[in-house]
């Protein structure tokens, strides 16, 4: 178990550290901790702590913790109770006078638990005896890795095996006026909320600020490119999405891009590629997200990327570098904070516990958190049609939840079962309603066996 | 290719398909026509939540097509039209064309020895009731959430029971409504009135006779209460579902599941609740941990219990407000006292005794694995039988009788792995063994648990917390129980209770990818077991 160890004191030539980690989000806080678990000496690198991420800015937790998934879901948590509000009347609820949101309020309590977690994961490595530095790393070779200090010093460590796990950052399309748009990192943090926002992008992360925006009170507007948005997913489910965003009050603009933005004294004027005009006070480019691999030299070291800087690396994470190694959204794969801690516990089982273990890529669920929610696992019927060898089964219910039979609110909740009809095997499940994303979970296990 | 062999092999196998039922409230399945389905892909025929079956009826047992259909009226007569039997006698009908038909009395919130209404206790004084009250009460509890998130409000919410009582009525007559379409759209005939059993093959209602060659008898139960001085000034369940006006101070007595729902319910109406209970802890039966997290989560939103304590007697006063008397002391000043002691199967005045049909000394029908009775053309599910007594289990009790005696399948229920929840506030949920349970009949398990304050509470401010266990067998590795209180544990329960039921185990669980940000993952990502009990190691050595 110990052998990468003993060998690199045996070598005679040992290295700082069995294992370095550049990069103290999901997949690298994982990788570290459970590699230090089986008796690795770890040290991992990460920049110092701020909500927005830039080229020196970062944080342990990474964008999951501090600009990803919690800060998001809690956002989701405030922009539903209106929602709830206007739901709770028909059971007998009066709110007589004026309801009241404070937005920065919300923003400093977000903040707030960010920052706890954000010591919280801090305190996680310190327990398990990985060793934290303060710093931009990047590689020297493939065994030595350099971290630029905020001070401006730099220090090398050498290490037996190096695991990148940089995540990614939010991208800006290339139109003119693109530096007035904001990405998903600012979003999560706007000292005022838009009374007019306007969102590019037909992904979950458009989705999810656009119910956001509309909860808390915004005119929002959602533009994409495809007929759809949420490309990938089920076409059943993306069509039932779309009508709900459109039923809270978002307009959606489907098949249409943005073609320039300038700044007005009355907010930033939008033009899209059909020619229409519209002003916004914030306006969003959720149109994806790159892999954080431009500042690492990796090409210098020889470990290879692909065509928009994703690092390749085989079924174990390894690079083409073979002591390099890479978890997470750095090698987009799938994009999914589970999914970068599966890949690095699997790497640390590899490397250090003797086991080599593949990721099992199969049947991994997840969730949009719109509102109401979308819950997906297994295949999509599109998907079930193309890939299974007998005929398929589709059961699907739309019903109006029962708390919508006294609340008086349009919106069903649709559930789909696709089935192979020989094996009568479960490939997918999905669900688009209240709780999806809990209910959801549950299927999984019996799906992916 | 594929759809087009779907198409035609499915057509000839299931002419009787878009008439298959449709098994929930309102549920439209089966023929729905998605708008997508018509573009790019072509027709696509989607069947119901019910495999494709054979639609001709049966052989001697069950639906006579041709030959002893003159010696009755009916193939199957059923007493009761709630879920039991509702789910039988459709079934008998639409998908094995028995001649069917199915007596209920006249609907009332309040049920009585003459007035019940079609959909049963569930529909009407049950499940649907309770829970959209649950929804009604739980909004308090939101609105406080809601400061943490920045949401203040000029004035503070203000409950209106009328207008509550009054839409929960509404919905009623609506499903009311829907469930005698269903019965009328399978082809069931509906006779209204009190049925009693004349004769193993006659029931008369309102003086009429009916023959059958079958009866089945899903008549459920109701409310009992303890014979103890001043019995009439209490309310059960029935009436606590439709009061004229909000208890200011209410007293519940019992520890059961309808006791704690209806103390949260009356509780987030902002009423002062206090629960009395005879045993040490409530939910008596449910995992030890979840009975002491439950109690303590309640007490946190205000809920008063009194432990230990039988009642002996209710008194009113001149004034109007009522005292409980019990073992160990007395308390006034309720504006209601709400028994939730149990519930009798509702089994007298059916001429039972006189067909022979055996009872136990609960009064619960007695029946074989097939839901016979002692009476070979007698049968009987759901709440009557008391067996399990929960909608999804009669539904899947009538199911199978259906089955049995018309799809010529005799068809056993399994009672394995029956999920089921609590909708206290926080909520319940639960699939398979306690570990006292597990304990005792596995020996080795290894149990993991989690007890910890979701996302929401830490923003909220408020005490909210979650608890989760998972028991393995230690030998197999299978999972015997899940059980979890907390914010949506009902929702989160159902999906594990297929792994449970398909014997999954804790690797299989280990190996599925959670959903992040929620609280469902966490029943993924538990890796070190709490507690390994080593009962049967220890014995050996």
């Amino acid at each position: 178990m110990l052998k990468d160890e003993d060998m690199a004191v045996a070598d005679g030539g040992s290295y700082d550290y069995g294992l370095f980690v550049i990069g103290a989000g999901s997949g690298g806080v994982r990788g570290s901790r459970t590699s230090a678990s089986f008796g690795a000496k770890v040290a991992i690198c990460e920049l110092p702590f701020h909500p927005i991420s830039s080229d020196w800015q970062g944080g342990h937790g990474g964008t999951c913790v501090i600009r990803g998934c919690v800060p998001k879901k809690i956002l989701v948590y405030g922009t539903s109770f209106p929602g709830e509000f206007e739901d709770s009347k028909n059971f007998g609820w009066d709110i007589n006078g004026d309801i009241n949101f404070n937005w920065k309020k919300l923003l400093e309590n977000k903040t707030q638990e960010i920052v706890r977690l954000n010591r919280v994961y801090q305190r996680i490595l310190g327990n398990s005896g990985v060793t934290m530095i303060e710093g931009a790393g990047c590689l020297v070779d493939s065994h030595t890795v350099e971290v630029a200090k905020p001070d401006g010093s730099k220090q090398r460590y050498t290490a037996k095996h190096i695991l990148i796990a940089t995540g990614s950052r939010a991208q800006r399309v290339n139109i003119p006026g693109k530096e007035l748009a904001i990405t998903s990192d600012e979003a999560l943090s706007l000292e005022e909320l838009p009374k007019h926002a306007i969102i590019l992008g037909g992904g979950y992360i458009a989705v999810e600020f656009a119910s956001i925006w509309k909860g808390m009170g915004a005119e929002v507007y959602l533009f994409y490119r495809k007929e759809l948005p949420l490309r990938g997913f089920d076409d059943e489910m993306r069509a039932v999405v779309a009508s709900n965003l459109q039923g809270r009050g978002i307009r959606l603009h489907p098949g249409t891009n943005l073609s320039d933005l300038s700044k007005t004294s009355d907010g930033i004027k939008v033009v899209t590629d059909k020619g229409e005009e519209l002003i916004a006070d914030v306006v969003l480019f959720a149109t994806g997200r790159t892999p954080n691999s431009q500042r690492l030299n990796l090409e210098a070291v020889g470990v290879d990327v692909d065509q928009i800087g994703a690092i390749k690396v085989d079924e174990y994470s390894c690079t083409s570098v073979p002591n390099i190694w890479a978890v997470g959204y750095v090698t987009n794969r799938i994009n999914l904070t589970p999914v970068a801690l599966m890949e690095a516990t699997c790497f640390s089982k590899t490397v250090f516990g003797g086991q080599p273990t593949k990721p099992d890529y199969r049947d991994v669920p997840c969730a949009v958190f719109s509102i109401p929610p979308l819950s997906v696992v297994g295949l999509s019927e599109q998907q079930a049609l193309e890939e299974a060898k007998s005929d398929v089964l589709v059961y699907t219910s739309s019903f109006n939840p029962m708390k919508n039979s006294i609340s008086k609110r349009q919106e069903k909740t649709i559930m789909k079962l696709v089935v192979d009809s020989e094996t009568d095997r479960v490939l997918g499940a999905s669900m688009c309603g209240p709780d999806a994303p809990e209910i959801n979970p549950g299927w999984n296990s019996p799906v992916c066996c | 290719m594929a759809m087009a062999t779907l198409l035609s092999s499915s057509a000839a196998a299931v002419p009787t398909l878009v008439r298959a039922l449709s098994l929930r409230r309102g549920g439209g399945l089966l023929h729905l026509r998605h708008p997508l389905a018509a573009a790019s892909r072509g027709p696509l025929l989607r069947l119901g939540l019910l495999r494709p079956l054979s639609a001709s009826a049966a052989g001697d047992n069950g639906a006579a097509a041709g030959g002893e259909g003159g010696r009755y009226d009916y193939d199957l007569f059923t007493i009761g039209a709630g879920s039991g039997g509702m789910r039988a006698s459709r079934a008998a009908a639409s998908l094995y064309g028995a001649r069917s038909a199915v007596c209920e009395m006249p609907f009332a919130t309040v049920a009585s020895d003459g007035l019940g209404g079609v959909g049963g206790t569930c529909v009407l004084r049950g499940c649907v009731p309770k829970k959209l009250l649950v929804y009604a009460s739980k909004y308090s509890h939101e609105f406080e959430e809601s400061h943490g998130f920045g949401w203040t409000y000029g004035t503070d919410p203000k409950h209106d029971w009328n207008t509550l009582i009054t839409n929960k009525n509404l919905e009623l007559q609506r499903l009311v409504g829907v469930q005698t379409n269903m019965l009328k759209n399978s082809g069931v005939n509906i006779i209204e009135g009190r049925g009693k059993i004349v004769d193993p093959h006659t029931v008369s209602v309102g003086g009429k006779l009916y023959t059958a060659k079958n009866i089945l008898i899903a008549v459920g139960s109701r409310p009992s209460m303890p014979d103890i001085p001043g019995i009439e000034h209490v309310i059960n369940s029935d009436a606590a579902l439709d009061l004229p006006s909000r208890p200011e101070k209410i007293a519940i007595v019992g520890g059961g599941y309808i006791a704690l729902e209806f103390a949260g319910i009356f509780n987030g109406l902002n009423s002062d609740v206090h629960v009395f209970i005879r045993q040490k802890k409530v939910l008596r039966g449910f995992d030890e941990d979840v009975r002491d997290f439950v109690a303590e989560q309640m007490s946190l939103r205000g809920i008063t219990f009194h432990n230990e304590q039988t009642p002996q007697a209710v008194t009113k006063s001149d004034d109007g407000f009522l005292t409980l008397e019990t073992n160990k002391g007395t308390i006034n000043g309720f504006s209601h006292v709400m028994f939730a002691t149990g519930r009798k199967p509702n089994t007298k005045n059916l001429g039972l005794e006189e067909v022979g049909v055996k009872m136990d000394r609960h009064g619960a029908i007695v029946v074989d694995e097939f839901s016979r009775t002692s009476v070979d053309s007698i049968w009987a599910v759901g709440d009557v039988t008391n067996r399990v007594n929960l909608t999804p289990v009669a539904l899947m009790e009538g199911g199978a009788l259906a089955k049995t005696i018309f799809g010529n399948e005799p068809t056993k229920p399994d009672y394995s792995a029956v999920p089921s929840a609590v909708f206290s506030q926080p909520p319940i949920g639960q699939v398979g063994l306690t570990e006292e349970k597990a304990i005792e009949e596995y020996g080795d398990v290894d149990v993991y648990t989690s007890n910890f304050r979701p996302l929401r509470a830490t923003l909220s401010g408020l005490l909210d917390c979650v608890y989760m266990k998972v028991i393995v067998c230690s030998n197999t590795n299978k999972v015997l129980g899940v059980h979890m209180c907390g914010e949506d544990a009902p929702e989160i329960i159902q999906g594990i209770a297929i792994a449970v039921k398909a014997g999954l185990t804790k690797q299989n669980f280990d190996a599925t990818v959670g959903v992040h940000p929620t609280t469902a993952e966490e029943l993924v990502t538990m890796r070190s077991p709490t507690r390994n009990v080593r009962r049967d190691t220890a014995a050996k050595n």
